[in-house]
């Protein structure tokens, strides 16, 4: 029996055309723009063809903001993973299940908060004058520390507020999960005299290795827009210490200069760059898998 | 109550004389739509749009963004849509706006009995570009010196007159183990921050952006502006490095600040028992020499592609007219709304001097003969002064030593601005 029917057809195509307008016009046009020497300021613009990129590479400003957003990705990323997974187990082995349930939604509210709230809050907190972290710092050694003014800890201290929010949310993720695995292979393994985190490290998380994975994947599309976070908290400060790519992008596009294609060139080269990482990427790991 | 009576009078009367070329006109024939970043004159206004609906037939809309999102966003709204019938901009993109013919000559449409000539002198000036006068003034103003007569007297310190004597008395009143700190300054990047302060030792040391259209700012006195900028920070409070009006004024009305040379609106909210600690607790002069105060002023513009036609703009004139008119200044000055008092005939009234005392009002008076335009008055200003202000804040915060170095990445930059026009 012939059950070919150009019913699924008739379903996808609408939706399939309005998605490729969706991304590919502002892709396209991007291109376009970036390969031009629009400025908001001039009427009239040409093509330059590569210029742009060319210039991206002698810009001191593009450079460090590459090394900027690979920072940003790996610690935030890391971090992010690594609370997330050492809070789930410890609410896992010490925690009743009421207070389970009870950490649970304390966790989730720090992902709630628009992040531009967010940021708004710890900056507040991380003020030399009046802020709540300074306090106990300001008893103890009699001078405040400006995290979010010195070089060496504003990226750390961003990134702080990116794990509270993304690493409590996760751990209740991962809770969750091993809360789902069944307890045979735990309990054969504390028969074995296994210690707790032998246990989890050598039976826990490889158990939830797809799931982490795909929580990693999450976390690292989810910092490549962490642009609210920093804008708010150091608008890529001190001097450059914060900037990232999307961050100067912005700053080129409509604060500092109205550079649109300069700033289009840079986004190009995001995407592209974002594209092929995250292609290698998932083929290495379902390689591995 | 007779007062009360008769101011009322004379703001209508005011009114009627603006609008009496139209008395039986509509001006108006849809919502003014106005661009600007938050200021409580503009709230203000919000609460007398009756007055200008019966005045002009229409009413207003403020969209308000922050002043970094209001500068970002106002130059690509008028490059792109541009659906504003009035922006609010401020001296440093004056030139941006009028070259990118973003917005139109306000005299053209701006009613001859409104009296723009009874705006300060100084802001005149900054709304202008090529002699053309673009915005009427919201705010605006100088610099003053802003110091604690508390705790100068109490160490025996007269307010400074010269830049040695100040430096002098910052050491002296420093006092980090205390919490308390000699001054507070403008670290933070942009023309409008770290920039704007930087500019006036630049100035007093005899710094140049431009001679013969080449930059010039690549010099000794521009070297010298940025190590006394730099050294001043030793007493600058803890969270300035990276900060811009809003913290530097905090933590001066905060009360753990001795001095502060800062823009002159902050007189209001010093001396506002809500606002401040420090309330009635504060002296003013002018800054010490040789230091160049920057003139600035921010204020309303006509759009020109919202305003397709004469009578938008004309409508677009009108509200800008009863917005900056004398009747809303008297209010302002009502509601203690210092810092956006513009006319003179206010500035110099019996009410503004019984509502601040003379002592503000003779330092603001004085302080317009030290003040100037320090900025480069030209369409790249903002870009090029931000730029810089991204390398001052890189010095200030530690990140680069390098002050020459600094400077010639500002000329080769600033060569290719020029070079693209």
């Amino acid at each position: 029996m012939n059950r070919k029917t150009s019913l699924p057809l008739l379903f996808l195509i609408p939706p399939l055309v309005v998605l490729a307008i969706l991304a590919f016009v502002p892709t396209i046009a991007a291109v376009n723009i970036a390969l031009q020497n629009r400025e908001l300021s001039f009427p009239n613009s040409s093509y330059v063809w590569f210029a742009n990129f060319i210039d991206l590479f002698n810009d001191r400003r593009f450079l460090n903001a590459i090394r900027i957003s690979l920072i940003w990705e790996v610690v935030t990323v890391t971090a992010t993973m690594l609370v997330a997974i050492l809070l789930a187990i410890f609410l896992y082995e010490t925690a009743s299940l009421r207070m389970r349930n009870l950490v649970t939604v304390l966790f989730i509210i720090p992902v709630m908060l628009p992040r531009v709230s967010a940021a708004f809050v710890w900056k507040f907190m991380f003020n030399p004058l009046f802020g709540l972290i300074n306090y106990p710092i300001k008893l103890l050694t009699g001078a405040p520390v400006d995290f979010l003014s010195l070089p060496s800890t504003a990226l750390a201290s961003v990134a702080i507020v990116d794990v509270w929010q993304w690493g409590l949310f996760f751990s209740v993720i991962i809770l969750k999960l091993l809360e789902t695995l069944p307890p045979q292979p735990f309990e054969a393994a504390r028969l074995d005299n296994a210690r707790t985190w032998e246990v989890h490290f050598y039976i826990g998380i490889p158990m939830l290795a797809a799931p982490l994975l795909s929580l990693v994947f999450v976390k690292m599309v989810e910092s490549l827009r962490a642009f609210d976070l920093i804008y708010v908290m150091t608008r890529g400060g001190p001097g450059i210490a914060t900037e990232t790519l999307d961050m100067y992008a912005f700053s080129q596009g409509f604060v500092e200069a109205g550079k649109i294609s300069y700033a289009s060139s840079m986004a190009v080269l995001m995407m592209f760059a974002t594209i092929i990482a995250f292609t290698v990427l998932w083929k290495w790991v379902r390689k591995w898998q | 109550m007779i007062d009360r009576l008769y101011r009322t009078a004379l703001f209508g009367s005011a009114a009627l004389l603006i609008f009496a070329n139209s008395a039986n006109a509509q001006i108006c024939n849809s919502t003014v739509r106005v661009l600007a970043q938050p200021r409580d004159s503009l709230t203000l206004l919000e609460n007398y749009k009756d007055e200008f609906k019966k005045l002009s037939g229409a009413s207003f809309e403020f969209d308000y963004l922050n002043e970094n999102d209001r500068r970002a966003k106002s130059r690509a709204e008028a490059a792109t849509t541009g659906k504003y019938n009035v922006y609010y901009i401020d001296e440093a993109n004056v030139a941006l706006f009028a070259e990118s013919n973003w917005i139109v000559p306000l005299l053209d449409y701006y009613p001859a009995d409104a009296s723009y000539d009874d705006f300060d002198a100084g802001r005149k000036k900054v709304a202008s570009y090529n002699g053309i006068a673009y915005f009427a003034p919201i705010q605006g103003g100088g610099d003053l010196l802003y110091y604690r007569k508390d705790v100068l007297e109490k160490a025996g310190i007269t307010p400074p007159k010269t830049l040695e004597e100040y430096e002098a008395a910052l050491a002296k009143l420093n006092d980090p183990a205390k919490g308390f700190y000699g001054t507070a300054l403008r670290g933070g990047r942009g023309s409008g921050a770290n920039v704007w302060r930087w500019m006036t030792y630049f100035k007093a040391f005899g710094g140049e952006w431009f001679v013969d259209g080449k930059p010039a700012f690549n010099s000794d006195a521009a070297v010298k502006a940025t190590e006394t900028y730099l050294r001043l920070f030793k007493y600058s409070a803890p969270g300035t490095q990276t900060g811009s009006w809003t913290e530097v004024t905090e933590a001066f009305n905060s009360g753990n600040v001795a001095m502060i040379i800062e823009s002159s609106p902050l007189a209001g909210q010093t001396e506002d028992p809500k606002q401040s600690s420090v309330a009635g607790k504060v002296g003013y002069t002018v800054p010490p020499r040789p230091l160049v105060g920057g003139g600035y002023g921010h204020g309303l513009a006509i759009g020109a592609k919202a305003n397709a036609d004469d009578a938008a703009k004309k409508c677009a004139g009108a509200f800008i007219a009863w917005a900056t008119s004398k009747q809303n200044e008297e209010r302002r000055l009502e509601q203690g709304i210092f810092g956006d008092i513009n006319r003179t005939s206010v500035i110099n009234s019996d009410a503004f001097k019984k509502k601040y005392g003379a002592e503000i009002g003779n330092a603001l008076n004085e302080t317009a003969q030290y003040t100037d335009v320090n900025f480069w008055v030209n369409a790249d200003w903002p870009d090029l002064g931000d730029r810089w202000g991204i390398i001052l804040e890189e010095l200030i915060t530690g990140s680069r030593t390098d002050i020459k170095g600094g400077l010639d990445e500002l000329e080769a930059y600033a060569n290719k601005l020029i070079a693209r026009r």
